[in-house]
């Protein structure tokens, strides 16, 4: 059964209890405490160590709720890995590391992983990383071993307003779509849904962990439209098969041309 | 020895808890916790507000820099050479006519070395090296580094077999030959795979360059083979074919890298790290490196003196086109206006946000 998250970024409040629940119970170490002056972004982006990322994201424009409050707001969104329907990591990992579980999550062995570094590359999203003093690539694995005991993952089980939903795909579309509509109706209309499906997402053909949206998704660091590589590179294997002849041609020519020439 | 709580960046006690997480094989312990360097791009005051209609967040890049060290650009060089060097060798040996022994042994002896120092480079740039075998684990045909990774390994043994057997008579002279064109029939992808394998990333400058790239970099072999030849000791005959070999690759190179420019440059973002930077100071090295051998080569055909310099020239032209489009690409992963520009400019998407989804 497919199952992913449904990050609805308009009720983020920014506790990062996501990324603390994700760090705890995945046990993941540190990677650097420091103070990076983005508003209260100082875990700054997801990596090897860090598979929850709380952006935030401060605005010169009064909220619709409270214009009192002065020309000012903030958005929140928690980031995740997305676990692709199309994941540039797992069609470009050369040792098979990189594997699709019976969640439909995409998950990194560690026992396998190398270190080649080629999914880091591949990924339109910048989310898999490695970790230089460990040498291999980690991400986020949906907590796969909660996930086998029936489990929430940890930071949906965390977030204390439902920003982050983990269920059955089809029912996270459902209830997404629902709380668009709801937000439009109620006069948010630039709401919109992020890598839903494969009509929306084309290049990835639709993310297991869709987001809510108000703002362009630049504004989130998201690409606007990711592309899997791999949907791309056909025209690249073209160009190398006719560069290769040309090589064998060249050095066909260049050996035949003396036989007759001098020879 | 029992380690302390917060040793390796858990604050886990380990009288009290046990690692059994997901995270929890992660190997910490060197100078610096992993991953901290990049900030250097983000020079923003505190707060200040987001610039309107073309937003980042906080100019930090959208996409992770490429880890890859030296040594990749460096086998791409050494691979592209191994392959070049094993098709001439095996082009002159069966066309070639009388007279190219010499030429036929030394072109096997360069992609042998260059194969196993191609092979040597590539392992050395794992994050964990002990485990280089994993990659013929599986074959994976979306992978090119997959692909790749089973080309090196099956040329390698071909190239260095021909090699061994280049000057034997009989039975085993002709295994060599057998080798030998096994060997050049895999050189061809081996030139040129590495072109894709930089395509087949997000990164805008590689992903952009995908129909050039594959281009440029079979020349640069041919170049760099014809290059290393030239240094060698070869009758006229001999130099007549590398020198043929190297003019028509060095004017390869440069429509090819005038193509990989106007590709590059149809988004001013994405053209950005070939004009900028390292790469740009490289990108322009191996303009000049190239013009400068074409022109030695020919004029080396005369005049005696012109032929170390040409090689030289050459070789050098090879190796900064690799490092240029190496560095490049680093660049280009760092801004993140690159990878927006291209998506915006060239997308099929419906990225209209009336419409709920996107």
């Amino acid at each position: 059964m497919a199952k992913g998250f449904f990050t609805d970024t308009t009720v983020c409040i920014g506790c990062k209890a996501c990324e603390v629940a994700c760090k705890e119970w995945n046990q993941l170490p540190d990677d650097g405490l420091i103070f990076t002056g983005m508003s209260y972004d100082n875990t700054v982006q997801l990596g090897a160590s860090t598979w929850r990322h709380v952006a935030f994201i401060e605005q010169p424009a009064a909220t619709k709720e409270d214009p009192a409050l002065g020309d000012f707001s903030w958005l929140m969104m928690s980031d995740v890995c997305k676990h692709c329907q199309r994941a540039g990591c797992l069609e470009a990992c050369p040792t098979g590391a990189i594997v699709r579980t019976e969640f439909d999550s995409v998950y990194v062995q560690p026992d396998i992983c190398n270190g080649c570094g080629y999914c880091i590359s591949a990924c339109p999203f910048g989310v898999i990383d490695r970790r230089e003093d460990d040498g291999r690539a980690w991400k986020c694995t949906l907590c796969y071993d909660r996930l086998k005991d029936g489990m929430t993952p940890a930071c949906a089980k965390a977030c204390p307003t439902d920003s982050i939903v983990f269920g059955d795909l089809d029912e996270l579309k459902e209830k997404a779509g629902d709380r668009v509509q709801q937000l439009r109706d109620g006069g948010v209309e630039e709401a919109y849904l992020y890598g839903v499906d494969e009509v929306g997402q084309p290049g990835t053909e639709g993310l297991n962990a869709f987001f809510l949206l108000v703002d362009e998704p630049e504004v989130y660091n998201l690409p606007p439209d990711p592309v899997v590589p791999t949907k791309k590179v056909g025209s690249a294997w073209t160009s190398a098969a006719l560069a290769a002849a040309g090589v064998a041609l060249a050095a066909a020519g260049a050996a035949v041309m003396n036989r007759g020439g001098r020879g | 020895m029992t380690p302390r709580a917060g040793d390796d960046g858990r604050n886990i006690d380990p009288r009290l808890g046990s690692l059994e997480g997901e995270g929890a094989q992660q190997r910490t312990g060197g100078e610096e916790p992993g991953n901290l360097q990049p900030y250097a791009t983000w020079s923003n005051p505190a707060g200040s507000p987001p610039r309107q209609g073309d937003p980042t967040y906080y100019d930090r890049p959208v996409l992770k820099e490429p880890v890859w060290i030296w040594a990749v650009p460096a086998y791409f060089y050494a691979g592209g050479v191994a392959g070049a060097s094993a098709i001439l060798a095996a082009a002159a040996g069966r066309l070639g006519g009388d007279d190219t022994e010499d030429l036929v042994v030394r072109a096997r002896w360069i992609a042998a070395v260059s194969g196993g120092a191609g092979s040597v480079l590539l392992i050395h740039d794992l994050g964990r090296p002990r485990r280089f075998l994993h990659m013929l684990r599986v074959f994976r045909p979306t992978s090119p580094m997959s692909v790749g990774s089973w080309i090196l390994a099956t040329a390698t043994p071909l190239f260095g077999g021909a090699a061994l057997l280049s000057r034997a008579r009989g039975a085993p002279g002709r295994l060599g030959r057998i080798l030998g064109t096994a060997g050049a029939a895999l050189g061809l992808p081996l030139t040129t795979y590495t072109a894709v394998l930089l395509s087949n990333t997000a990164v805008p400058v590689w992903q952009e360059t995908r129909r050039s790239l594959p281009l440029l970099f079979a020349a640069s072999a041919a170049g760099g083979s014809a290059a290393l030849l030239e240094m060698t000791s070869l009758n006229d005959k001999e130099r007549d074919i590398v020198r043929r070999f190297g003019m028509a690759a060095g004017v390869a190179e440069i429509v090819a890298g005038g193509w990989v420019e106007r590709e590059a440059n149809r988004i001013e973002r994405v053209g950005r790290p070939l004009q900028e930077g390292v790469g740009g100071g490289l990108w322009t090295a191996s303009k000049s490196l190239t013009i400068a051998s074409v022109v030695l080569t020919a004029l080396s055909g005369r005049q005696r003196w012109a032929r170390g310099p040409a090689a030289l020239a050459g070789t050098g032209a090879s190796l900064a086109t690799r490092f240029a489009l190496f560095h490049a690409g680093k660049g280009s992963a760092r801004d993140p206006r690159a990878t927006f520009h291209l998506q915006r400019q060239t997308s099929a998407a419906p990225m209209d946000r009336s419409s709920p989804t996107i």
